[in-house]
C-alpha cells in the first residue's frame, strides 16, 4: 500500500506513546505480572520504531533488528516468569517489594 | 492514512488499559489486543514476515505463558495492591515517564519529513529478512541463539533449585521416622 511520510511519523509517534505508557506501568504498578506485561509493551514499541524506520529508509536491517527484539523478549519472558513463580512459591505474595531482598 | 490513525489509536488505548486495569487477566487480554494492533501496523509498514512472527510468538506463545502463570498464581484471589513503602513513588514515576515521552517526541521531531518512495518489491518478505539475518547480521543471530539457550538453561536451573530444596527438606523430615522404623524392625526380629 502507499505510505506517506506522515504515516511513518504516526507509527513512530504510536511507538513513543506505547513506550511511555509501558514505562509508567513498570514504575507505578506493584504486581510483578503487570509490570512484566508493561515491559513487554516497551519491547514492542522499540520493535515498532525499528520497523517504521526500516520502511522509511528502505533498509531491511531494521526489520532484522525487530526480529532479534522479538526473540530477546521471548527469552526475557521465560526467565522472568520463572523468577516470579519461584519467588511466589517462597513468599506467597504477588508484590514486587518481595524481590527487593533477593540474594543469590 | 486513516488506517494508521485507527490502528494506532487502538494500540495506544489498549496499552493504557494494560497499565490502568486492576486484574492481571484483563491486563493480559488488553495486551493481546495491543499486540494484534501492532501486527496490523507491521503489515501496513510492509513487514509481512514480522507481522506473522509477532502473532505467532507473542499472541501464540508468550501470552499463553502469561495466562498460565496468571491462572496459577492469582486463581480465586482478590487482587489488591499492597501499600507503598516509598512515599511519593507514583508521582516520581509519572513525572519521569512524561519526561521520557517528551524527550522521545523531541527526538522524533528531528527525524525529517522527506517524501516517502515506494519500497523495493521484496522488502519484508521471508527471503529478504533471511538474507539479512544470515548475511550481515549473522553475528547477532548467533548471539540471540546463545541467549535463548542460556535462558532455557536458566529456567531449568531455577525450577530445579526449588524442587531440590523441597525434596531435601522432605528427606530430612522423614529420615528419623525411617531410622525408628528400622530399629523397630530390628527390635522386633531379635527377641
Amino acid at each position: 500500500m502507499t505510505v506517506t511520510t506522515w504515516a511513518v511519523a504516526v507509527a513512530v509517534a504510536v511507538a513513543v506513546a506505547i513506550f511511555a505508557v509501558g514505562a509508567i506501568g513498570v514504575l507505578t504498578r506493584r504486581n510483578p505480572l503487570i509490570m512484566f506485561m508493561a515491559a513487554e509493551m516497551m519491547w514492542n514499541a522499540a520493535a515498532l520504531a525499528f520497523i517504521a524506520y526500516a520502511r522509511h529508509y528502505h533498509a531491511v536491517s531494521g526489520q532484522a533488528m525487530a526480529f532479534l527484539i522479538i526473540a530477546t523478549a521471548a527469552a526475557e519472558v521465560g526467565i522472568g516468569l520463572a523468577i516470579i513463580v519461584s519467588v511466589y512459591h517462597r513468599r506467597h505474595r504477588l508484590n514486587i517489594d518481595e524481590v527487593s531482598r533477593l540474594r543469590g | 492514512m486513516f488506517g494508521f490513525y485507527l490502528v494506532g489509536l487502538v494500540a495506544v488505548a489498549a496499552a493504557v488499559g494494560v497499565v490502568a486495569v486492576r486484574q492481571p487477566v484483563h491486563s493480559a487480554i488488553l495486551l493481546i489486543i495491543n499486540i494484534l494492533a501492532l501486527a496490523v501496523l507491521y503489515l501496513m509498514l510492509s513487514a509481512e514476515f514480522l507481522a506473522v512472527a509477532q502473532v505467532i510468538v507473542y499472541a501464540g506463545a508468550i501470552m499463553v505463558l502469561f495466562l498460565f502463570v496468571i491462572t496459577l498464581l492469582t486463581a480465586g484471589k482478590e487482587e489488591q495492591e499492597a501499600p507503598e513503602i516509598l512515599s511519593g513513588q507514583r508521582w516520581w514515576a509519572g513525572g519521569l515517564s512524561v519526561a521520557i515521552g517528551i524527550v522521545l517526541i523531541l527526538v522524533l521531531g528531528q527525524a525529517g519529513t522527506r517524501p516517502e518512495a515506494a519500497p523495493a518489491p521484496g522488502l519484508g518478505t521471508l527471503q529478504d529478512l533471511g538474507q539479512a539475518l544470515w548475511g550481515n547480521g549473522f553475528l547477532y543471530l548467533l548471539a540471540v541463539g546463545m541467549m535463548l539457550l542460556t535462558a532455557s538453561l536458566g529456567v531449568l536451573v531455577l525450577n530445579r533449585a526449588v524442587r531440590a530444596n523441597r525434596t531435601a527438606e522432605e528427606v530430612r523430615a522423614s529420615a528419623p521416622s525411617e531410622e525408628e522404623a528400622r530399629k523397630a524392625v530390628k527390635g522386633g526380629g531379635t527377641p
